[in-house]
């Protein structure tokens, strides 16, 4: 047992600090309905990554990080100013318009470095079981940060994704708080991407999120509802993963599915009974 | 008081039976990153060892997905079988890095690296990544030069005399037989190929520039156009005049290449698909040791060049 314990403390650890931020930004998301927002700008990260590799730049030059990072905040840019006005075109389409681009480009980046083809599996699969100790703190120390920010403007982001019009009519600069919202996000997205793959930050960020709302009104308990949620299937997709030898982030999402199924059934059971 | 002498001798039994376990000639345990060198290493340590392959042997050793009994098999080696020509590079430095194992860490007894000892091909004098996936060591696919083989049995055969020192006769004596085996196979093979000195093939992935140097043919124009990137329309074009203008009659397609790509150059040529492997496993026909690989690739692709267009007319 102390085995299992040596060898999955670290992945245990990033499955129990990281997902915390992206429970609570998934609630974020799910309100407003930008359900793939995370994959259209995990895509365009990756393809900041692709774009640094054909320059020559090692995947793990700071150069890289740069690239990926200043294509997120472009992403954000196009995000923000695509915040839904008009009723014709919904901002969901825009979001899958970016994420497809986004991946063809890729491909064709790829097509003329043999180093991308890697990089882009692992930014969709993850190594969540080989992560490093050094990713895991710094990772969670740069959520922190990001966490600090959330909690000093939380009036301004709950406005933002919970109540726009009552923030409008407050004279709250929309766009603005969008965008920030839109950077700290991609921020997360992908500095987690690296370390657990778009599959896992996916399931992280959208499945807590829709349990917590089966259950929950209040968003401090629809918090806890997820944070149980995420915290629950981590451990189960853990031990599951290392007693019948799965790869660990698949496990983990396919955990935090079952999650949803119980919990859905559940709620339909609670449903019925009431009446 | 009764009691706790009931303890303390149940106790003393329990050391008694658990020492008595631990100092029995327990077995070596081995693990090989990719099938060659397991079978070599069965070959070899056969009853003495427990033999664990990461990789599959249809699976390109270049991508390995990390699982986590790979940590637990390499936490438990006594002995860590590898290329070490880079193969390995993307995936095997982090699970040794979470098993935390010093018998396997580089430089001990325990590590072998099998390139080490042996001169690899195609090292290149510049890096330059506009060239493809290249290892800036040499092409790491030297085990399917039979010569090769050979030099790494050797290593192995050393590697588990060291570790094992109570059985180093019995590994001595194995490789002895292995190397004589393989040496007198290796004779036969070199005359199957005879007839086809110079032949050309195609294959689909730099892998068999130790194989075609062996065999005296040329394994040197490859689907890809750069080693690690997905064929292209313009690149196939251009391979299936040269393979028309050439009268090139065979494609050697691994298990995880997309065999997809050789079907349609092979539809448009008429070129016979050979399915090749590098891996004891990794093709119907090839299971079991080094020596029946090899033989079943000799006899696979001999038999296609002897039913090939040109042989027939060569021989009217």
């Amino acid at each position: 047992m102390s085995e299992a314990f040596g060898i999955m403390l670290w992945p245990f650890l990033a499955c129990l600090l990281l997902p915390g931020i992206l429970v609570y930004m998934g609630l974020h998301i799910v309100r407003r309905e930008i359900i793939f927002v995370d994959l259209a700008l995990a895509q365009v990260a990756a393809f900041g990554i692709c774009v640094a590799i054909l320059l020559g730049h090692d995947s793990h030059d700071w150069q890289t990080t740069a690239w990926s990072a200043a294509l997120t905040f472009v992403g954000a840019g196009v995000l923000t100013l695509t915040r839904p006005g008009g009723k014709r075109i919904p901002q969901e389409a825009l979001i899958g318009i970016v994420y497809v681009v986004a991946a063809a480009a890729s491909f064709l980046l790829l097509s003329r470095s043999p180093e991308g083809n890697e990089e882009l599996r692992r930014t969709l699969v993850g190594e969540v079981l080989l992560v490093r100790p050094g990713e895991v703190l710094q990772t969670f120390a740069l959520f922190a940060a990001v966490g600090v920010v959330h909690v000093i403007f939380r009036r301004q982001f709950l406005l933002l994704s919970f109540d726009p019009e009552r923030g409008r009519s407050e004279g709250l600069r929309l766009w603005f708080w969008d965008f920030l919202f839109y950077v700290l996000f991609g921020v997360v997205v992908t500095s987690f991407v690296r370390i657990g793959g778009v599959l896992l930050v996916f399931s992280y960020l959208i499945i807590p999120a829709v349990c917590a709302n089966l259950f929950a009104t209040l968003l401090r308990t629809q918090l806890a509802v997820g944070w149980a949620v995420a915290t629950l299937s981590s451990v189960a997709g853990l031990y599951a993963s290392y007693k019948l030898d799965l790869p660990t982030g698949a496990a983990i999402v396919c955990a935090l599915g079952l999650a949803m199924l119980l919990t859905g059934t559940g709620r339909g059971i609670g449903v019925i009974a009431k009446r | 008081m009764k009691k706790n002498i009931i303890i303390s001798q149940t106790i003393l039994m329990l050391t008694v039976v658990l020492t008595l376990a631990a100092s029995s000639p327990a077995k070596l345990n081995v693990v090989a990153t990719t099938a060659d060198f397991g079978a070599i290493a069965r070959e070899l340590g056969d009853d003495l060892v427990i033999v664990s392959i990461l990789a599959k042997p249809t699976e390109d050793a270049h991508f390995v997905d990390a699982k986590p009994s790979y940590i637990v098999k390499l936490a438990h080696a006594d002995v860590l079988i590898e290329g070490g020509a880079e193969l390995e590079m993307g995936w095997l430095p982090p699970l040794i890095d979470g098993a935390r194992n010093s018998k396997i860490e580089l430089g001990r007894p325990g590590r072998v690296r099998c390139a080490e000892s042996l001169a690899l091909l195609e090292v290149p004098t510049t890096l330059d990544r506009s060239m493809g996936d290249i290892h800036a060591l040499g092409n790491p696919h030297f085990m399917t030069d039979p010569v090769n083989a050979r030099l790494a049995a050797e290593r192995i055969g050393a590697v588990f005399a060291t570790v094992d020192q109570q059985n180093a006769v019995t590994y001595r004596e194995r490789l002895a037989a292995f190397t004589k085996r393989l040496d007198e196979k290796l004779a036969v093979w070199q005359k199957q190929f005879e007839p086809f000195k110079d032949r050309q093939v195609v294959a689909y992935h730099n892998s068999w520039p130790y194989f075609a140097n062996r065999f005296g043919i040329k394994i040197d124009l490859f689907l890809e156009p750069k080693p690690g990137i997905p064929p292209t329309p313009a690149h196939l074009a251009d391979m299936v005049t040269r393979m028309k203008a050439e009268r090139i009659e065979v494609i050697l397609v691994e298990p995880y290449q997309n065999r997809k790509t050789a079907e349609k150059v092979s539809a448009e040529t008429g070129a016979v698909i050979v399915d090749f492997a590098q891996y004891p496993g990794g093709v119907k026909g090839a299971e079991g040791g080094y020596i029946e690989l090899m033989g079943y690739l000799v006899n696979t692709l001999v038999t296609a060049l002897k039913n090939s267009e040109t042989s027939k007319e060569q021989k009217k």
